[in-house]
């Protein structure tokens, strides 16, 4: 079928994809070789993989790997469970099930950066709600935001807070798709609801279920404008992300080349989490369907 | 029946809770932005009226720029939020309809030949002593002719299908957003050096946001054009009705509510936006995330005003949320998750 027609359509897309989302990243891959510095100005000069093995070799870029996949694995096993079971809830026709389904979906609209503000409100250790609700049942004034591991622990509830929402969406939007007959079949043989659960609506819902996790995987990785707002990386570098880390070399440093090795590593680890991910799940997949 | 209405009370319970937790942050930093300084300081209050005496003050200062200017960047966010939109919409919706109707061939080689020009004739041509932004306009206007000639040929090699070409789009956006962001700042300030001013400029801005919704836009609006049926559009090209016409005329108003759920969603998206506008903006074309973020370190917490910073850049997706829920509930946007 020969319509040249079709290229009027697809070409100027494809053409400012290349442009602006393709073509530059050539250009950054060539400068992940070579030493750069913006400030002072030093001509760029040929390192090889000298910035990615000094990268790999450096003790700040070993715990920055680690504190992101930490608050990554932490808030998507949260979000995935806690959505997954407000999703069957308000499947499960709950009173004011209209009211909810608004309102649940409110927080993953809002800008990040203003959650994250809102946040820092209600953390803070001596005008904030939630340090007096604590003192309230009796527990210490806890030093959220200065403290490495609540620090860490307040990113992840944020994180959480933000994002189950699109959990609760896909999860919904999976369940609107079974058929009614098998759980009428499972209602004659007397199943619980629990057998019921493990035994048709979560293995019908791996294929979503693996798809919302591994979309929430991706994005949470990319993780910047909560902690930049709430913590800065600190105290020290406790909560410091991947992210935060290549815009600190970038725009604080300058250092070019350094911040272009590390975002390809970046982009390397997201690649070698999907093809494990999909490769470890694929025959669990297969078998279902 | 007692378990079932026992069950009943838990998941209500369930609900009931996070109904709580998600919405007392709203309540708080609506409330808060009508407290006075001295019911922020003495520790949390709750409610107006009956722990403290509510005031306008905060919006007022913020009207009145005395808290640094809040128009602009609200003006700033909208023109590009909506350029952006209407572009990025308009292009990935053409891009999802030719995805979805006609037959695409991909030479995987062809790709690779546009990567190795590319890169190849950008390090060459800089050896010519061509400055980095003429060296990667060179390159580019090079390789991409020869790619395109190059598919034509009877190359061996995989060939790439629609949807593969789906998938390119989609991949785009699972790339960390630091690492085009950042490549991105580098062309735009080559781009500065050769005159043609990107960094902090409206078009800069407005051409960064289109290509990155692109990819979302694609995804949900195949979806959208692939649900509506072909039958029409065979009997207007059997009238000889061109194939352009056909897409505005009758395709785009059928598709209509998709266009309005994927438009919301794509401007909620760069309204949100902040690593972009963190690395491309620095003064003229800040957004509102970029001024919100700022806040904190402006004149130390005065948190009535960060609230009503915060209450203008939610606002707007407040009022996007109630149109998009309405539009779920008739169905209409179910297509697009599924």
């Amino acid at each position: 079928m020969r319509e040249p027609i079709k290229y009027v359509f697809i070409w100027p897309a494809f053409l400012v994809v290349l442009i602006v989302a393709l073509f530059p990243l050539f250009y950054s891959l060539i400068v992940s070789f070579q030493s750069m510095r913006l400030v002072p100005p030093v001509p760029p000069r040929f390192v090889g993989l000298g910035n990615y093995a000094d990268l790999l070799g450096q003790e700040r870029f070993r715990s920055v790997v680690g504190t992101t996949s930490l608050i990554v694995f932490c808030s998507v096993t949260v979000q995935y469970v806690l959505g997954f079971a407000i999703a069957l809830a308000l499947h499960g026709k709950v009173a004011a099930e209209r009211l909810f389904r608004v309102t649940f979906l409110l927080p993953m609209l809002m800008a990040p950066i203003a959650v994250a503000m809102v946040a820092r409100m209600l953390f803070h250790s001596t005008v904030g709600p939630i340090n007096e609700f604590f003192t309230l049942v009796g527990l210490p004034n806890l030093p959220f935001l200065t403290k490495a591991s609540w620090a860490l622990g307040a990113i992840i509830t944020v994180e959480v807070w933000q994002w189950t929402p699109f959990v609760i969406l896909m999860m919904l939007a999976g369940l609107q798709t079974l058929p009614s007959e098998v759980y009428e079949a499972a209602d004659l043989e007397n199943a619980t609801p629990w057998q019921q659960f493990w035994g048709i609506t979560f293995p019908m819902l791996l294929p979503i279920s693996v798809a919302v996790i591994f979309i929430r995987v991706i994005e949470s990785f990319k993780i910047l404008d909560t902690v930049f707002v709430l913590t800065g990386g600190g105290p020290g570098i406790s909560t410091e992300t991947l992210t935060l880390f290549a815009y600190q070399e970038g725009f604080k440093k300058f250092n070019l080349g350094y911040t272009s090795a590390l975002s390809f590593l970046f982009l390397i680890v997201i690649i070698l989490f999907g093809v494990v991910y999909l490769a470890v799940l694929r025959p669990t997949l297969e078998k279902r369907s | 029946m007692n378990r079932h209405r026992g069950s009943r009370a838990v998941t209500f319970a369930l609900c009931a809770i996070w109904f709580v937790v998600t919405i007392f942050p709203f309540y708080w930093t609506f409330v808060t932005s009508f407290k006075p300084p001295t019911a922020v300081n003495g520790g949390p209050t709750y409610l107006p009226f009956i722990d403290f005496e509510p005031t306008v003050k905060a919006y007022v200062d913020a009207w009145s720029g005395s808290r640094g200017d809040f128009f602009t960047p609200f003006l700033n966010s909208t023109l590009i939020g909506i350029s952006a939109t209407v572009l990025a919409v308009l292009l990935g919706s053409m891009a999802a309809y030719a995805l979805v109707r006609f037959q695409f061939r991909v030479r995987l080689l062809a790709g690779a030949a546009f990567a190795a020009i590319g890169i190849g004739g950008f390090l060459l041509f800089q050896e010519l002593g061509l400055s980095r932004a003429q060296a990667m306009g060179v390159s580019f206007l090079l390789a991409l002719p020869t790619s395109v000639l190059l598919n034509g040929l009877r190359l061996p090699g995989p060939v790439l299908g629609n949807n593969d070409v789906v998938f390119w789009f989609v991949s785009q956006r699972m790339f960390p957003p630091i690492v085009t962001a950042f490549a991105l700042y580098l062309l735009y300030s080559e781009l500065g050096k050769e005159g043609l001013k990107a960094l902090d400029t409206y078009w800069g801005m407005t051409l960064c946001y289109t290509s990155f919704s692109l990819p979302i836009v694609v995804w949900l609006m195949r979806d959208f054009f692939q649900a509506l049926p072909v039958e029409i559009e065979e009997a207007a090209l059997v009238d000889d009705v061109p194939r352009l016409r056909i897409f505005f005329e009758i395709v785009l108003p059928m598709a209509r509510p998709g266009l309005i759920a994927t438009s919301m969603i794509t401007l909620g998206f760069v309204w949100n936006e902040f690593l972009f506008a963190l690395l491309l903006t620095t003064s003229n074309w800040q957004t509102l995330p970029i001024i919100l973020s700022g806040q904190n370190s402006y004149r130390g917490d005065e948190w009535w005003a960060i609230s009503v910073a915060a209450m203008v850049s939610i606002t707007p997706m407040l009022v996007l949320a109630f149109f998009l829920a309405r539009l779920m509930r008739s169905g209409l946007a179910l297509g697009a998750i599924k």
